[in-house]
């Protein structure tokens, strides 16, 4: 009989094991499967802050390609993960500002069949942690849905001016194709018009960001500049390579003392000096950031754009073998750009190459073109 | 029973636990940094000189040794002509091929920029496969 009870209770531990187990992964399965997974609410009473919103700052991160790179320490470090601490920081430092993170990562899988979200929601309101959720990115194409939707849920409502700046860090956004842009998924496409879309649903209480920063390489380029210009007054980017997560944003921690005056265009010329002064400290390779005033540029803009859209039109025949083969050059490199608006409206802060075959490049025009 | 628990545990945390894909791009990224570390561990600027141009070599050897194959693609072949390429400028920095060489006082820092170079490259178009067949040619190629 005892052996009967004991084998019995037994059993019983080996199906109340299971069913645990059971219980554990049919939970978690589901809750990777959940579209609409409750916001954590970090802060119950977000509304009610005191503090008057002065900033209102978004940063996009993507991190769903390869990201890694060595600090001179020997270090190795993920790019993305690096800016994502960077923003909280920026966040948590910043009193009167609002702040939307979204950190774009790789797919993962639970039990090698389930995939779980791939996106990572913060937002920060008067330095406080208010809301944090996990998302499912866009699927096809990255039209970013969820973050806009996800900006106009949250977004501090108020008659004051705010200042609205917009930060992107990844590799170089295509011009036109796309796939491929998300190691995660080969079919998934992602362009700067995709880009520029976004920036449109983002403003759509708002006439234009008073800054853009693409922490991108090869992102100073007319077509490029042009679409971001319809949704920026100011825009800070590379026409170059771009070092992973060598852009220094530290003068975003004080804003109320950086931006005291609300003089965007000489805080974006500081934050270029500084992120020029970082890298060229850090990297032996070519270093470009240049700040891009919208209104000033404009005689070029439409002097070239045409030029360079002939160009992309072009480029987009290709095969991408082909495509391969076509190399970025300096816009002054190409006589149909060397017209006397090319220096208009942009500060360049450039330094070669220590190393290579462009080592002895001394000025650069501050804008990308395709040698074609 | 505890024993169960505990096989059962340690299944549980091998298939919870996803494992990293070590990409190819990463591994060349670590080869190379090893090789600017092994330069910057010595002092001899000969030896320097000799630890760069034997990994240059080698590096196009494997790249050679691949095309050899026959088994890369179109795709593949693009992103490695566009390594061979880096190769050969690396090479000539170092004073191969009668080009000016890198001053001996500059040799570590030329190391960070075969690295950061390698950091920045767009290889998306070699697939993982034709990457991790490199870094074994590499290993290999002694």
């Amino acid at each position: 009989m005892q052996i009967l009870h004991n084998r019995f209770v037994k059993n019983r531990n080996y199906v109340l094991l299971f069913v645990s187990i059971g219980f554990a992964m049919l939970t978690l399965i589901l809750s990777s499967c959940s579209a609409n997974i409750p916001v954590q609410q970090v802060s119950q009473n977000p509304v009610d802050s005191l503090l008057e919103i002065k900033y209102s700052i978004i940063f996009i991160i993507h991190g769903n390609g390869d990201y890694l790179y060595f600090d001179n320490s020997g270090n190795q470090i993920e790019a993305d993960e690096v800016t994502l601490t960077e923003a909280i920081r920026i966040a948590l430092q910043n009193p009167y500002a609002e702040v939307f993170i979204f950190h774009q990562k790789p797919t993962q899988h639970f039990l090698f069949f389930f995939s779980l979200k791939d996106g990572e929601f913060y937002y920060y309101r008067n330095g406080k942690l208010i809301a944090n959720e996990l998302y499912w990115r866009d699927q096809e194409k990255s039209n970013l849905d969820f973050e806009v939707a996800a900006y106009h849920r949250y977004r501090k409502v108020t008659p004051n001016k705010l200042i609205n700046i917009f930060l992107y860090f990844g590799h170089e956004i295509p011009e036109f194709g796309g796939a491929g842009y998300d190691e995660s998924y080969s079919e998934r496409t992602f362009t700067i018009d995709d880009l520029a879309n976004e920036l449109k649903g983002f403003t759509s209480d708002f006439s234009k960001f008073d800054l853009t920063i693409l922490g991108s390489c090869f992102g100073g380029t007319p077509y490029t500049i042009n679409k971001l210009g319809s949704y920026s007054n100011t825009i800070i980017a590379s026409p170059e390579n771009l070092h992973l997560s060598y852009f220094d944003l530290h003068s975003f921690e004080q804003l109320d003392i950086n931006l005291k005056d609300s003089d965007v265009h000489s805080f974006a010329n500081k934050i270029a000096r500084e992120s020029f002064e970082k890298l060229t400290k850090n990297v032996q390779t070519e270093v470009s950031v240049v700040v891009y005033d919208v209104e000033k540029i404009q005689p070029f803009i439409n002097c070239v754009y045409d030029n360079y859209n002939s160009t992309l039109i072009s480029l987009k025949g290709m095969t991408q073998e082909n495509l391969a083969t076509i190399e970025h050059c300096d816009c002054a490199d190409i006589p149909a750009y060397q017209i006397s608006t090319i220096n208009n409206g942009v500060n360049i802060f450039y330094r070669p190459a220590r190393f290579g075959r462009s080592k002895n490049k001394l000025n650069h025009s501050g804008w990308k073109c395709w040698k074609y | 029973m505890k024993s169960i628990i505990a096989f059962v545990s340690i299944l549980l945390m091998f298939v919870l636990v996803i494992p990293a894909n070590a990409g190819g791009k990463e591994e060349l990224q670590k080869h190379f940094k090893n090789i600017a570390n092994k330069v910057k561990a010595t002092e001899n600027a000969t030896e320097k000189r000799e630890i760069l141009n034997e990994s240059f070599q080698k590096m196009s050897k494997a790249l050679n040794t691949l095309e050899s194959t026959g088994m890369i693609s179109d795709k593949d072949q693009v992103g490695i002509d566009g390594l061979k390429a880096t190769m050969q400028e690396n090479q000539d920095d170092a004073g191969k091929n009668g080009f000016e060489r890198v001053s001996d006082n500059q040799l570590n820092n030329f190391s960070d920029y075969v690295v950061q170079n390698m950091e920045q490259a767009e290889m998306i178009t070699i697939s993982l496969v034709s990457l991790l067949l490199i870094i074994i040619l590499v290993v290999l190629l002694v």
